[in-house]
Parts: structure tokens; sequence; C-alpha cells
């Protein structure tokens, strides 16, 4: 290899994140090379198509993607969003249908508790924004003089860097007062429990070891809603999204290869100097940036250029993942009773209610399967009529909680009875759905994690919770994308501020590792 | 071998406090019947008289049963990688049959412990220390080719010191001792290991052997000592009285061990605690070596130095002062020691007093004489080395003395 092929930077994966780094680098003149595993780029963020049908792979629908990033990457005019309403589903057909902090019954009437719940979503919305700006920078350094009990030590920092004060102090002490709380409690102090609570019981848990009832599910709310809580539709579909990142990195000179795993990192004297391939070639770079998991990186690192105590807890990470997904290709739209064609272009949730949500929680923790698991899904090919060429439609299904770790194992008949379990659950609402399929397409978090190199098949890569966040994400002292070895970065899901479709890891990330200067 | 931590909290111990395999002789020969507890062992504070088993240490030979020491065998092809992601000094330069002083660090660089590594072979170490250290090394070792075993229970130690010891080992029909330099390690029959090592800066040796020879090695020595060499048994707090005088640190009382510490910034780096030389940056990685060069660039932020102080009264517990009454620290371990005649002392002072600013130390020492209280002020000098040395510690072969 010859010396002009040194880059200033290398990125692992070019999932979404990976991309926002490369193209962030790029953008400042740094030469970039990003190494994907598969044969896609994307990640968990890519469309597949299947005969003429477009799928969303894994995930299909943005609500977190940062405007910074939009903004800085330059993004607005190669992306098109649509703004789709929620309809949450009722078992007993009494839908409805939430417009941004508007819910109302799908045929048009009142809900009794709209006003209430607007107030509630409303000021999570309020207490979120004030999080983001601690989402789109490094997590601050807590190392002097602090101890890690954990979120505690957001507390000051909310005050200190987040226009607290301004929001009066009544606000500031709801603030406190619920965000370390549950989001059960807090929806069911103010509203009876049913669909509407549901709906928001449900963006509290997406992808995530916990149940409306368990702490923290407040936080993760506010930052599900940090960006306006809004979901969108990618036109082009999510591969979309990607693919605009990509042409950002590309035309300012950043390589991306495909079929090129990163097996190890040449280390010399603790300073990163290469990456070594899977297919023994050695390509030289000044610095190094991985969006695989935490403990995948450390291991890409070499375990030995961690210290003992960093080895423990990356070994520890917690990334069970326990989200499934379901793609269904339709020959036909099916009907649910109640809802326009419009609406059924809608996200729909099932989520019935808190406790339907708890209920399917339980599950998990045996390792099994939930009989009537909460699902979000969409028929982007409604809303989208380029990723439906052949004229079929699609039926994007994320399903949850289903278990990475199933008793008895992951296998086809495992899978066969998931494809059941949530065609039935669709089913109970629009019950001419079994007829349309024209197949389906079924990934459990192992499948995941297999396909994408997600830990665990992790929605975030590293669970999102309040011992995970912030300053201690993914690990307490390896919270600030620097990861260990000078000039190597960890810019994916697992790092600050998590995961989600938003870009912000990877940008994050790379902006730090220019300011340390590890690319010069 | 190192001395035990004085701990100010006792560590919970699992079970009723253990008896060493010697304990049918320590027992015999504990005429006080004062023990303590190291760690979840009974250990001899003092057997007969603490003046005549410090005086026997310097003058004649000693048995001290370390049979408590944490013991963690590390074997396998990876076993010298392992130590060397651990400690600070490069164990490559520890050749089998020798024994290495160290330290190690957390990832913040502070010190965890210290302690000694026998290199029994090529892939073959055992770690000794005071502190427990089994599920930490246990982490250290994840992902290497190696087995971590905590032989504190089944492998017992003895330690033989003082000036005549070489005497009553030749006596006992040791073959081959003469040539063994400080710090050499040999299994001088099967399953007995010898090391020319010690905590008293004095000539000496240390016995590992499985429990099972316990009693039969100490009836050896014993009667091989007893006549003409003048060995007795020694219990911890004469042991304490020497390893000061040879300037040895200890884990709880001149440095607080960063596992047994939950405050901020209680930790010490090796450069504070004086052993900056040991570290080896460039033997590749090990635990808290980022931390530690950031420690070297930003300085030290105190100094354990040695302190002879002017007076006879131990400075036990006093506050150090410079010039005219600044605070800069507190003396850590002090005693009269009768050997060097000298009031001497460990103090930890704040950085740069102590190493660049070494004049007009002075140490506020509290009295008490017969149940009244005096302050005496006393001047402190600060010392390189350690207090006591003597060149017979080194010599090879050792003289009978
Ligand atoms: C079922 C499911 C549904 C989801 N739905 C949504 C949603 O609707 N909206 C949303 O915003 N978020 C959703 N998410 C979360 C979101 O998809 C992820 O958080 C996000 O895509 C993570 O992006 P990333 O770039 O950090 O990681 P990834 O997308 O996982 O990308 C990592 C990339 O690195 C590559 N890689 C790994 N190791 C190596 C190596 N050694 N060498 C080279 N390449 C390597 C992988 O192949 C992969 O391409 C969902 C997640 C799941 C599991």
């Amino acid at each position: 290899m010859s010396h002009s092929d040194k880059f200033d930077v290398i990125v692992i994966g070019a999932g979404h994140n990976g991309l926002a780094a490369a193209a962030t680098l790029a953008k400042r003149g740094k030469k970039v090379c990003v190494l994907e595993r598969t044969n896609a780029i994307g990640g968990m963020a890519q469309s597949r198509d299947n005969d003429g049908t477009s799928v969303p792979y894994i995930a299909h629908l943005l609500h977190n993607l940062n405007p910074t990033v939009v903004k800085e990457l330059g993004l607005s005019s190669a992306i098109k969003l649509k703004e789709l309403p929620t309809i949450a589903l009722d078992p007993d057909g009494r839908h409805i249908e939430i417009a941004g902090n508007k819910a109302q019954y799908t045929d048009g009437s009142a809900h009794p508790d709209a006003a209430i719940y607007e107030e509630i979503r409303a000021r999570i919305i309020k207490f979120g924004q004030l999080l983001e700006p601690m989402a789109a920078r490094t997590a601050p350094d807590l190392s002097e003089g602090a101890s890690f009990a954990g979120l505690p030590e957001l507390m000051p920092l909310a005050k200190l860097g987040l226009k607290m004060k301004l929001m009066g102090k009544k606000e500031m002490r709801e603030f406190m007062r619920i965000a370390l709380s549950n989001v059960y409690d807090l929806i069911l102090d103010d509203m009876e429990d049913g669909v509407l609570a549901g709906s928001l019981a449900a963006d509290s848990v997406w992808g995530m070891w916990t149940g409306p009832r368990s702490p923290g599910t407040v936080l993760s709310l506010m930052y599900r809603y940090c960006t306006g809580g809004q979901s969108s539709l990618p036109i082009g579909g999510m591969g979309a999204i990607s693919h605009a990142i990509a042409d950002v990195a590309k035309n300012n000179g950043a390589q991306i290869r495909t079929n090129s795993a990163a097996e190890k990192l040449v280390v010399e004297d603790d300073q990163v100097t290469g990456v070594v391939l899977k297919d023994g070639t050695t390509i030289e770079t000044k610095a190094v940036m991985s969006s695989a998991g935490a403990f995948q990186s450390m291991m890409i690192g070499g375990h030995e250029n961690f210290d003992v105590e960093a080895v423990r807890r990356l070994r520890n990470v917690r990334s069970k993942g326990t989200t499934a997904k379901v793609n269904i290709v339709l020959k036909d739209v099916p009907e649910i009773a109640g809802l326009s064609d419009s609406q059924m272009a809608s996200r729909l949730l099932i989520a019935p209610s808190a406790y339907y949500i708890e209920q399917a929680f339980n599950a998990i923790k045996y390792g099994e399967m939930p009989p009537a698991p909460v699902i979000e899904a969409v028929i982007p090919s409604l809303s989208d009529t380029s990723i439906a060429a052949s004229g079929k439609h699609v039926l994007s299904a994320v399903v949850q909680y289903i278990p990475y770790y199933l008793e008895g194992g992951w296998n086809d008949k495992a899978r066969n009875k998931l494809t059941k379990i949530v065609v039935d659950t669709l089913s109970k609402y629009a019950p001419d759905l079994r007829d349309k399929i024209d197949y389906t397409e079924t990934l459990s978090p192992a499948d995941i994690e297999q396909e994408t190199g997600a830990p665990g098949g992790h929605w975030h890569h590293c669970e999102f919770s309040t011992d995970q966040m912030l300053a201690v994400r993914p690990v307490n002292l390896l919270a600030r994308y620097a990861f260990g070895i000078k000039g190597f970065y960890l810019c994916g899901a697992s790092a600050h501020p998590g995961g989600d479709v938003s870009g912000l890891a990877g940008r994050n990330s790379a902006l730090q590792l220019i300011k340390d200067g590890a690319a010069s | 071998m190192r001395k035990p931590a004085k701990k100010t909290e006792k560590r919970f111990t699992p079970q009723k406090t253990q008896t060493t395999p010697f304990h049918p002789r320590t027992n015999q020969f504990n005429l006080m019947q004062n023990w303590d507890d190291w760690a979840g062992y009974l250990a001899a504070n003092v057997y007969e008289s603490f003046e005549k088993e410090y005086f026997a240490i310097r003058n004649q030979s000693t048995l001290l049963d370390i049979s408590p020491m944490c013991k963690y065998r590390i074997k396998g092809p990876d076993a010298r990688k392992v130590l060397d992601r651990v400690v600070i000094r490069n164990v490559k330069k520890i050749r089998t049959g020798r024994v290495g002083y160290t330290l190690w660090c957390d990832e913040e660089g502070m010190t965890i412990d210290d302690g000694t590594i026998f290199r029994f072979g090529k892939q073959d170490f055992m770690l000794l220390c005071a502190e427990h250290m089994y599920s930490w090394l246990q982490d250290a070792a994840w992902g290497y080719d190696v087995e971590v075993i905590d032989e504190s229970h089944n492998i017992c130690g003895l330690a033989l010191q003082g000036p005549t010891s070489y005497s009553v080992i030749k006596e006992a029909g040791f073959k081959g001792v003469e040539t063994m330099k400080p710090f050499d390690l040999r299994e001088v029959e099967p399953g007995l290991w010898l090391s020319r090592t010690g905590y008293t800066g004095d000539l000496g040796y240390e016995f590992l052997t499985e429990n099972k020879n316990a009693l039969k090695l100490w009836d050896r020595l014993w009667k091989a000592g007893r006549q003409n060499w003048g060995l007795i048994p020694i219990g911890l707090e004469a042991l304490e009285l020497v390893r000061l005088e040879t300037g040895f640190i200890a884990p709880g009382v001149d440095f607080q061990a960063a596992h047994a510490v939950s405050r901020v910034g209680r930790g010490r780096t090796p450069f504070e605690l004086g052993f900056g030389k040991l570290v080896d940056f460039n033997k590749g990685h090990f635990n808290g070596r980022r931390a530690l060069l950031e420690h070297q660039k930003n300085g030290k932020r105190y100094n354990l130095v040695k302190l002879d102080i002017e007076d006879k009264y131990p400075a036990d517990s006093s506050y150090v002062y410079v010039g005219k009454e600044k605070h800069i620290g507190f003396v850590t371990s002090a005693a009269w020691s009768p050997t060097t005649k000298r009031n001497i002392a460990l103090a930890e002072l704040e950085a740069p007093y102590g190493d660049t600013i070494r004049d007009g130390i002075w140490v506020e020492v509290y009295v008490d004489k017969e149940g009244k209280w005096y302050r005496i002020n006393a001047k402190a000098t600060v010392v390189d080395g350690s207090f006591f040395s003597n060149p017979r510690t080194r010599q090879t072969p050792p003289g009978p003395f």
C-alpha cells in the first residue's frame, strides 16, 4: 500500500452514524474511508429491494433525525419527509388520531382526555427540547470530583446548560420531580388508562428493556420527543436517508468500501496507525472511528489495550435487544374498520393501554414472546409509490417485546411463531390482512444482530437507561467518544446520545475527534 | 515479603478467624496470646517481648509466619502478558528464578497495592500482596490464555530474617543456598521454594510450600537455629518497626489502596509514593498507563517521604508544617529506631514539599507524659534511601555474622 493511501480517518461501519461521521469529517477536508462489513450501506437504516418492492429493512420512521445534522450536512434538499399522524388502534374500534399534540377519535369526535393529553405531551416535548442541546454535544465530563451515581448528575447540568431557570420555578420543580420517575405513574396520575395513555407509554420504551412502570421511562420519552416528537416517513425509504448522508461524504471526497470488515486496529505506542481488514489488508490511518457496538469496538481495538476496569465494564454493557421486525409484502391494502384510506397511511399503533404494554414486557423477562405484543406499523407504499413499482404494498411492523435470548433459541419454528403472533395481532384490527399477504420477512433480535452486527440486535446498541446514559454511556470514563487508544473513537448508537436514526452520535464524535486534533 | 495492611476498618471476614498451618507452633510460643487478625488469619502481635523480637531481627535470626499473605498463582502461555498488563514495571525483566517488587494501579493511575512477583518458570508466576485481589485479577486475565489461582489458603509462607539467617539455613541442611543473590528464587528441595527476600532490609529468606509441609519446615529450622543462631519467632509489632526502618510502605497506613476507598482524591500514584522509577512506559499498555502519563505531565500532588525528626518522641499522627505555620501534610507511620538511633517517620506532604522544597520542615509531636499532653515542635529532615541499610544484606555468599 503506497503512502498516499494513508487516510486521516477510517470509519468502521456504514450505518447512518458512521456515514454522518464520515460526512462531517469529509466536509472539513479530512481524507476519510468508510469500511462496511456487509454489501450494503445504511446498517439498521436501509431499504431492501425485493422484486421491485422496497421494504424498510429495520428502521422505518424518523422521529429524531436531528435538525442540526440535517443543517450541517446540507441534507434538507436531498431528503423528503412526510409527516405522519399516529392512529392509536382500539380493540373496540374507537381508534384515536393523534396529530402533533392534538388527539381525537378517527371519526372526528372529541376525546375526553384530549386536553390533558395535550398538556402532558407538550410538557414532555418542552423538557425534551431542553435536553436536546445535551444530546447535540459530547457528554459532560464529570470525572473531576463527581461520583457516578448516574442520573442525579444530570440535574445540576440541566440547570446549568439548559436555561431551566427561564421556565420558571414551577416548571423546573416539575422537571426534577418527573425526570427519574416512570411513565406509567406520570400518565395515569392524570389520565384514564386506555388507548391514548398507551400511545404515550409506548413511545417511552421502544427498543428498550423497560416497561412503562420502569424508572427512567419519563427520561427516555423526553429523549424520544427531543426534536418535537413527530414521526415522519422518509420518501424513497429509510435507505434514502443513509444514501443522502453517504452522498455528502462521497461528494466531499470520502471513500466508502462495502464488503470490507474491519478486524483489528494496528496500534503503535498506544496510537492507532491502521486497520487490518478481515481479508488481511492493512490500511494506514491517523485515526479510527467505530460505529460497531461498544464491546465489539473494544475487541477491534484489542482488549489488551484497554484498562482492566474498562474491559469489565464493556463486557457488561447491557444490550439485549427487545424489538423484532416483521415486513409483510401485500398483494393489496388491508382494511381497518373506521379508518379512511388516508388514515390507513398513518403510523399505526397497537398499544391499547399502558397496562397492555407492561403485560407484554413481562413475557420477555422469562425469555418468552408475548401473545399480544406492542406494534408500530406503517404502510409506506400508501404515501410513497416510488417504493412499490411492483404495484404491491408493504406493511412494516416494529414488534416489541421480543427477546434476544428466546427460551429454546431462535430457529425457523420460533420465527414462524413470531410471524403468526404479529399477523394475528394485526388481524384483530385488519381482519382481511391474512388474505392479502404475499410474503413475510421476520427478523428476531438475534437475526438483527446477525445481519447488522448490532450487539443483541439492540435498537440503541447499548441499553438506553440511566446507568448507560450521558457521562456513563456506554460506560464510565469512555463517554466522550475517545475510546482508550489514542486516535480511536466510538461513533455509533452505543455512544452518546444513543440510537434512533438521528445522526448525532456520528456527527458529535467526528467533531470531538477534530477538536482533539486526532486527525491532524 | 511485605507487612499486612493495618486497617482502620476491618474487612468482612466470612468465617471465624482461621489459623495458619504453623499455628500448633506459633500458638505454643505465644505466651501473651496476643493475636491480631491478618487477612482473616490469627497472627501473633507479640510472642513474648517486642524488644526481644526486634533486636533478634537485627542481631540474630527470626521466624515470621507470613501465611496470611495473599498468593495468586498466574500461569499459562499468557501469564507474563497478564502480569505486564497489571503491574507498572517490566515483568520481562524478572527472569525465571527471580523475585521483583512492584506496584499496580487502577485505570486512574491510583495505586491498588504493592507486592512481589515470584517467577517460578517461563509461564509460571506468583503474585504476593496484602490486599485481596482475586476477582480483580480475574478481570485482568479475561481474554488471555492463562489461569489465575488463589493459593492463599493452600500455600503457607515462613520468613526467616536476620543476620544469622543464612547460617540457620545452612545448618538445617539446605544445599547451594550460598550462591543465592538478593531476589533469587529457587526450589531448594522438591516442593519447597526459597527466595532471598524480606521486609527487614537485612539478610533474610522466605519459604513457600504447601500447607502440609509447614510443621516439618518449622521444626527443621527451629532445630537448626535454636542452639547457635538465636532463632526466635516474631510478631507483627516487631515487623512494623523493621519495615519502617527499611522504608517500606504499607497499604491502609501510608497510602490508601485504591480499591478500599470511595472518596474522590484519596488514591495515590506510584510517583507520589516514591516509585516513579519503577514505571515503565515503554513496555506496552498496562493498567492506568494513560492516566499515569497524564499525572506525569501534570506533576505530583503529594510526596510520600521519609523524615528524620529531631528529638526522641515518635511523631505518630503528627501534622507536618513548613516555615512559620503552613500545614503541608501529616505523618503516616512513625517510630524511634533503636538500630539507627534516629526518630523516623513516613509522611505525606503536599507537592512540591519533600522533593524540590525541603527546607524549614517541622512536625508537631504530641507527647503523653503520664496523662499530661505536651506539644513539641521538632525539625524534620527529608531522607533519601532507607533508614536502615547494612552491606551484609547484599553480600553473596552471606557471612555467618
Ligand atoms: C427493530 C428495530 C426498529 C427500529 N426502528 C427505528 C425507527 O423506526 N426509527 C428510528 O429512528 N430508529 C429505529 N431503530 C433504531 C435505529 O435503527 C438505530 O438506532 C440506528 O440505525 C443505529 O445506527 P448506527 O449507524 O449507529 O448503527 P447501525 O445502523 O447498526 O450500523 C452499524 C454498521 O456497522 C457495520 N459494522 C459492524 N461491525 C463492523 C466491522 N467490524 N467492520 C465493518 N463494518 C462493521 C454494520 O454492518 C452496520 O452497517 C430501530 C431499531 C430496531 C432494532
